[in-house]
């Protein structure tokens, strides 16, 4: 399994990097437009201004630098497995003067968006080495009206909570007096050193400074969604239970559809409704379940048939869901996800159908069945408690395989019936070359396939009475 | 039982095929539609089959009766018009080749009766029947072409008395909807049944969904068969060689198996698909490439390692057989049996996933015909009712065939017989 996950990701990965029209290019794109729309609203500079509409090649290395593209995809590789330090901010300022840093971007106050900051200073020694010293993190605006506090340098810092931040900076002066305090430990709490790092040194006066760290899958870190601009976990997490929703539902109904049918089958082979119900088999085999679901929709879902469309055709649950009783919620949450789930159980059907029946007709055939008949059990046993059993094996090994595709959501189904589930997150990703949220699913998918394996060997060790694990 | 001893495995295995009727009858099927599919320039088209055309003027190369012997001619003398014959539609018949280009027909004269930059044949066949001097042209018997806007096409029927092949004011009209008013074709278009202009209707861009649903089959299964060869070769090569070394090429290999079985192909697809804007060709390769080689190569390595332990190999290999000649002359024949019995089922999955990656706007090309392109539209407009039942209905037949055929060619190359005991 580890050499499966380090040589998909990096596949996946060496694909993604090296496709062209990626994020980069088109956040460039995006920058020139821009700037053609600005020039348009101008006065008209003439043919001249071709050069102008180019981004400076200064400009065009920051950019390249934020999106890790100096690095060899190696290296980006090694970056985003959470195995090297990542440059996660990249500065130019005057040595000698505080700035202000923006950590987060925290919402819309009442009257300016409010950004989570920090004071931060690059000083030179007395030895010749320049050091990077942070301030107390806050925002220059009061998040809340009531109970302002403000924060008095000599005070802890403490982290502030995300919602709750109503802390307000030092003023620039304050930040000075500290500074130029004579005790070099004046308070290791608050001004104390910075992770950031000294890239390089330039001229006049200014230097380069990082904000590197360890980020990445061994850290437990899925990545960032450019787009969302969310952490990829957060977004994933937050549609894992719409997907395992309707994953898991269809999954329990379509096992227990086909197992029965599968045993009636085999038990009637040849009668009549054998042969009716290999029909429906073969023609659920035959529509694919995107075709369903779009005749599903048409049927269900408009007035092609019906006066009023009887069930909803969007959505994963009703809108006015907080507002619903008890029994409007199961029935809004039934009439919802009743076309999607059937769309689901179509494309397992017939193969688990089929793979019960005919691994039940074998087993039956076998020569303990008829040792067992001969002891004098009744047919019930024989069939139930004997051969079910062991027709059972072939549906166990695969039931890993199947429980992985159905949580991850088919991103098909999520699309036609506009469930916001992981599946359409993924594939909305491939529209806006999201590569954040491609590669976290990736991960998602080589786990989820570890746990369906490990699921099926359970569900093997529970059936087969031959394999144990000591 | 009159057993035939001197029959072979594989005609006795052709003879059961063809006594599961639905099946042998469903491949007889498939394969006529598929025929009549590749031939579909030649009955839907907009281009006529045939056009026999004198113009009526001097042309270069005509012989001319030089009355006044001035070597040249002049108006009055008496000339051959040249008649000509073209055969447009025959050229699509090739249309599947890759960067042929077939002659585009135009002409100073139709062009400005028709607005357009190619001649409509349409209203070319409508004018040579109204001027009845000789010219004809032969229509195809369903006169759209699969990739045809048909934007600016009328709704409602007219009588077109200068021949100019659209509407103007002053001509007659039958106002099929009594508004009074001459209504624009607003694609897409309801069926209008047989007898009518667009038996299943148009799409959105105005295109024949008829001829759309029949080019899309022919896509469809020439796509499906492209993968199979495809993969099957492939998968036949590398499953060998994998099963019949064995030792350190098996483990590297089955490791690159198991690398390319965890990726999300589709997903790779659709993005490579995004860029690259491919045709049908390198779709497919990219299909095989990323995915479609697994299933094969696992299936043949498993076969090849079963079968190398067999006496008739290690007979041939003492006879001096080559590696080759071992591997493909004498293990490969008795490996392929089985997954020939794969091989409808394979189309059936490339059927659905060209499909589907058309439904997302991530397969062909736009003018490219399909099923899924339809369907994607269909779902844009659930009104559309036409333009999401007939391609299913298509593609249910079609592969509900393709199911049949695998069935009894399970059931003739493997078949099992259960002993019951009641």
């Amino acid at each position: 399994m580890i050499p499966v996950f380090f040589g998909s990701t990096l596949l996946v990965f060496y694909i993604l990097q090296s496709v062209p029209d990626g994020p980069f290019e088109q956040a460039v794109k995006q920058i020139k437009m821009q700037q053609m729309q600005s020039g348009e609203g101008g006065a008209a500079t003439g043919g001249n201004d071709k050069n102008s509409m180019e981004i400076s090649e200064h400009v065009l290395e920051k950019m390249r630098r934020s999106y890790g593209l100096d690095k060899p995809i190696w290296k980006r590789y090694l970056i985003w497995l959470g195995l090297a330090e990542k440059e996660n901010e990249y500065k130019e300022i005057e040595w000698g003067v505080p700035f202000r840093y923006t950590i987060k971007n925290l919402g819309q106050g009442k009257y300016a968006p409010v950004s989570l900051q920090q004071w931060m200073i690059v000083n030179l020694e007395d030895d010749g080495n320049y050091k990077i010293y942070q301030g107390a993190q806050g925002t220059d605006f009061e998040w809340k009206k009531k109970n302002p506090l403000y924060i008095s340098p000599l005070k802890t810092p403490e982290q502030p909570e995300f919602i709750n931040v109503y802390k307000l900076l030092p003023t620039e002066n304050e930040l000075w007096d500290l500074i130029d305090s004579e005790s070099p430990n004046y308070d290791e709490n608050y001004l104390i050193e910075s992770n950031w790092k000294l890239a390089k040194v330039m001229e006049n006066d200014m230097v380069g400074i990082t904000l590197k760290k360890r980020q990445g899958i061994f850290t437990g870190y899925l990545g960032h969604s450019e787009k969302h601009n969310e952490s990829v976990g957060t977004l994933i997490w937050n549609r894992l239970h719409i997907s395992a929703f309707f994953g898991l539902t269809s999954f329990i109904l379509v096992y227990l559809v086909c197992i029965p049918l599968g045993i009636i089958k085999a038990l009637k082979h040849g009668a009549k409704f054998d042969t009716f119900s290999s029909f429906v088999v073969f023609l659920g085999y035959s529509i694919p379940p995107y075709a369903l679901a779009a005749i599903l929709l048409s049927l269900f879902a408009t007035t092609n048939i019906f006066d009023t469309p009887i069930l909803p055709s969007r959505g994963w649950r009703p809108e006015d869901w907080e507002n619903l009783s008890l029994t409007g919620k199961w029935i809004g949450q039934i009439k919802h996800a009743l076309l999607p789930i059937i769309a689901y159980m179509v494309g397992s059907f017939a193969t688990l159908t089929i793979l019960m029946k005919n691994s039940l007709m074998e087993n039956l055939s076998q020569d303990y069945v008829r040792t067992a008949f001969a002891k004098g059990l009744t047919e019930k046993k024989v069939i139930f408690f004997h051969a079910v059993r062991n027709s059972l094996i072939p549906l166990a090994t695969g039931i890993g395989n199947t429980i992985g595709l159905f949580l991850a959501g088919s991103y098909l189904i999520e699309k036609i019936f506009g469930i916001d589930g992981i599946g359409l997150l993924t594939f909305k990703a491939i529209g806006t070359r999201d590569y954040g949220i491609i590669m976290g699913f990736l991960v998602i998918g080589v786990l989820i396939r570890l746990f369906g394996n490990l699921i099926s060997d359970l569900c093997y060790a529970l059936i087969d009475p031959r394999i144990r694990f000591k | 039982m009159n057993h035939n001893l001197s029959e072979s495995i594989l005609q006795k295995r052709i003879k059961r095929f063809k006594s599961i009727k639905r099946g042998y009858y469903s491949l007889i099927a498939i394969i006529f539609l598929y025929i009549l599919s590749l031939l579909s320039p030649l009955w839907i088209n907009d281009k006529p089959l045939m056009i026999r055309y004198a113009n009526n003027q001097y042309d270069n190369g005509e012989k001319f009766e030089d009355i006044n012997n001035n070597e040249l001619w002049d108006l009055g003398e008496p000339f051959n018009d040249k008649v000509r014959y073209f055969f447009p539609a025959i050229w699509d018949l090739l249309d599947f080749v890759p960067g042929l280009s077939y002659p585009i027909y135009e002409s100073k004269y139709f062009n400005q009766i028709t607005n357009k930059f190619e001649v409509d044949f349409r209203a070319l066949d409508k004018i040579c029947e109204k001027e009845n001097d000789g010219n004809y042209v032969i229509m195809p018997l369903y006169p759209y072409h699969p990739h045809e806007d048909l934007k600016d096409e009328l709704d409602e029927i007219y009588e077109d008395m200068n021949n100019n092949g659209k509407y103007d004011n002053g001509e007659i009209f039958m106002d099929q909807n009594n508004d009074g008013v001459w209504t624009q074709n607003n694609p897409p278009t309801k069926p209008d049944g047989f007898g009518g202009r667009h038996l299943l209707g148009t799409d959105n861009t105005g295109r024949d969904v008829f001829a759309r649903v029949i080019d899309g089959f022919k896509v469809s299964i020439t796509f499906a068969v492209i993968c199979t060869i495809l993969s099957y070769s492939i998968g036949i090569i590398l499953g060998g060689t994998l099963g019949y070394f064995g030792g350190k090429v098996d483990l590297f290999g089955v490791r690159i198996m198991e690398i390319f079985s965890a990726l999300p192909f589709l997903f790779i697809v659709m993005i490579l698909s995004g860029f690259m804007q491919p045709n049908l060709f390198i779709l497919a390769s990219i299909l095989v490439f990323l995915s479609g080689w697994i299933g094969i190569s696992y299936f043949i390595r498993g076969e090849f390692y079963r079968e190398k332990a067999k006496d008739y190999v290690s007979a041939a290999v003492s006879m001096g057989a080559s590696n080759k000649q071992v591997m493909f002359k004498h293990i490969l024949p008795n490996a392929l049996t089985p997954i020939i019995t794969f091989a409808p089922f394979a189309i059936i999955g490339y059927i659905g996933t060209l499909n589907m990656l058309d439904l997302l706007g991530y397969g062909l090309q736009p003018p490219a015909a399909s099923w899924g392109e339809i369907l994607k539209q269909a779902l844009e407009n659930l009104d559309n009712w036409h333009m999401l039942i007939f391609p299913i209905i298509a593609m249910t037949i079609t592969l509900f065939m393709i199911t049949f055929i695998g069935e009894a060619i399970r059931e003739a190359f493997d078949p099992k017989v259960y002993s019951r005991l009641r």
